[in-house]
């Protein structure tokens, strides 16, 4: 297992505590950023809600629906300070309207001079801000020096994957594949230089996070053709605005990239460490470690990612389950390809532990020469 | 045959060649936990109370996961412990926090797969998006329960007379790296499930305020803020939970590991 000698940076607790304070009020702020929308926001003031009325739709679900009549104040824009009235209703389930309260902010549309508003979404971006404050800090209180760090690389890589969606933009995505593949190598490169800087170490791991990745979508490519792609609906894929095969693909290829790029740190960094402490072992012993390290590591990881993929479709499961679509049918549609997904990378994740373990009893072979 | 079974087949294959008995056994687990999601949803489907079905599910996959992983008694079971306790304090937050973001059910960038169905379930979909959060970060936290847990066992092993104290300390130290590599693991594992969403952002033409407002953008987002918040916590409680299982394996003499 792992035991680097980490410097460790030890921040005295009065920074933590001054830069958990400054993030506080940058989420206040947040908070009352109204002049910095263009759409106007209304804070609610009054809110009387109606009597619910029962529902009950064709496949018998009992369900209820309530309209809310509200006063709030508009706080941005032309209209800042008036006073408006209007209108929502929300059901029980909720699936695509909300119930509003005292207090809460929210997007309208305001026509006629201000007599006609109608609401359009909540604002979000307080709980956001919230969210992202709590995790910087317990990541800066826990790890100091390295969390930084790592909110470098995730910053650094949100730029480049915003540059790559706009660049896929502007080739209409007829190149998603080429683009997103080749984005691949770059996160691989920027996330491990940050990581490790530029080392052997550094290179093996490259090596291996790419061969497990790459390797593992020729594998699926492969199972497609041989099985025709029976029982892959890309239909069934959300938010498609272009072509779903490729998309998909990549799809892929990003998010098994994470798994494989963890695994083969690990593998990599331990062979270097034993080396380091055994000069002794042959590159045999070196490979036949790594597949040992590997193997204990590969089942959770693959956990991982197939919770990432599947706990996202089980809203849309539950409501085709309630539309009276059979199980299969539901599974189907929802869940295959985030399964097909999830074991795409299970292959990479795997095949990252021979690659790895190779890859670093050559490098060290070398080395001890 | 379907290209699910066969990539599946592949999958087994590959994990026997690597893993023996073990990667059978991992295999398995994958297997197990789905069954066990899927039995989730038909539950909440039949109106059992969402968020206890979530809790019951939670502790299942965690101890499916943990204890078919494959290592020894100490490593699974502190990493079982410290793994429940983090998905306790998660639920805490996530519940709150879902509720303030109001990111349930669907988003308007839905609209064309929602065509046709009724909408009027009868399930209240806010408590089913606190299930989809917290389902969503059980891979993570017994990922890094176990790496931790497993690293302080090796300690153990090596240095048999290591103050409690130290043990703490030194798994917070291992910690740091896990952390790191599990970053990425999230980081690239949500990026790559919605690149979609994110090129209909772009070609849709979102403005930077409508994307940071957007139902399905926040409710994203927030999902691998939780995971990374869960993974944080992991570190300090399992060495926690490392460091009073070995004080008290000593008070009453029992063995620390049966390698």
């Amino acid at each position: 297992m792992q035991r680097e000698k980490w410097v460790v940076h030890r921040w005295p607790t009065w920074v933590i505590i001054v830069i958990a304070l400054i993030g506080l009020l940058g989420v206040i702020g947040v908070k009352f950023d109204y002049v910095l929308y263009h759409d106007p926001i209304v804070t609610i003031s009054q809110v009387k809600n109606g009597k619910p009325v029962k529902q009950k739709d064709e496949f018998q679900n009992a369900d209820t629906i309530t309209n809310q009549q509200l006063v709030g104040t508009v706080r941005n824009g032309d209209y800042k300070g008036k006073q408006v009235r209007f209108e929502n209703t929300f059901s029980l389930s909720g699936a695509s309207d909300q119930r509003y309260h005292k207090g809460d902010d929210a997007f309208v549309m305001i026509r006629q001079k201000g007599e006609k508003v109608t609401i359009r979404e909540t604002k979000r971006d307080v709980p956001l801000a919230f969210t992202a404050w709590l995790t910087i800090i317990l990541l800066l209180a826990t790890m100091m020096f390295s969390g930084l760090m790592a909110f470098t690389s995730v910053a650094i890589n949100s730029i480049l994957f915003y540059w790559a969606v706009r660049l896929n933009g502007d080739s209409n995505g007829g190149k998603v594949l080429l683009i997103f593949g080749l984005l691949t190598i770059v996160f691989a490169v920027v996330t491990l230089w940050i990581v490790m800087g530029i080392s052997h170490q550094m290179l093996v791991t490259l090596l291996a996070t790419l061969g497990g990745t790459f390797l593992s979508v020729l594998v699926a490519l492969g199972v497609f053709a041989l099985t025709k792609e029976k029982g892959m609906y890309y239909e069934s894929m959300e938010y498609v605005t272009q072509l779903p095969k490729p998309l998909f693909l990549a799809e892929t290829i990003l998010g098994s990239l994470g798994a494989v790029m963890d695994e083969s740190t690990d593998i990599v960094a331990s062979l270097f460490t034993l080396k380091q402490e055994q000069p002794e072992l042959s590159s045999k012993q070196v490979y036949r470690s790594g597949r040992q390290i590997g193997r204990t590591i590969m089942g959770p990881l693959i956990n991982v990612l197939f919770f990432i993929f599947m706990a996202e479709t089980i809203p849309m499961a539950l409501l085709y389950l309630k539309n009276g679509n059979t199980w299969g049918y539901t599974f189907s549609m929802n869940m295959s390809l985030g399964m097909i997904q999830s074991l795409i990378s299970g292959i990479g994740i795997v095949l990252a532990i021979p690659l790895a373990s190779w890859f670093a009893s050559f490098a060290l072979r070398r080395r001890a020469q | 045959m379907s290209t699910i079974t066969v990539l599946g087949l592949v999958l087994l294959g590959l994990m026997t060649w690597i893993g023996g008995k073990q990667g059978i056994s991992s295999f398995l687990s994958l297997l197990f936990n789905f069954g066990v999601l899927f039995f989730a949803i038909v539950l909440i489907a039949f109106h059992f109370s969402p968020i206890i079905v979530a809790l019951v599910t939670g502790i299942i996959v965690l101890a499916l996961t943990i204890f078919m992983g494959g290592g020894d008694d100490l490593t699974s079971q502190t990493a079982f412990f410290a793994s429940v306790i983090v998905l306790l304090v998660l639920i805490v937050m996530i519940i709150p926090v879902v509720n303030w973001a109001q990111i349930q059910g669907f988003g308007q960038e839905n609209s064309e797969d929602l065509e046709g169905m009724s909408l009027l379930i009868g399930i209240n979909l806010l408590k089913i998006a606190m299930v989809t959060a917290i389902i969503s970060t059980l891979g993570a936290i017994a990922e890094a329960a176990m790496a931790i847990s497993a690293g302080l066992v090796e300690i153990v092993t090596q240095r048999p007379k290591i103050e409690a104290s130290q043990l703490y300390h030194d798994g917070l130290v291992i910690g740091r790296h896990i952390i790191g590599t599990t970053f990425n693991t999230l980081f690239f594992g949500f990026f790559g499930g919605f690149l979609a969403l994110f090129i209909w952002f772009a070609s849709v033409g979102y403005s930077f305020g409508e994307i940071l407002n957007d139902k399905v953008f926040v409710s994203e987002i927030l999902m691998i803020l939780f995971s990374m918040i869960g993974v944080i916590i992991t570190v300090p409680l399992t060495a926690l939970v490392m460091k009073h299982e070995v004080t008290y394996r000593r008070k009453h003499d029992q063995p620390l590991s049966d390698l």
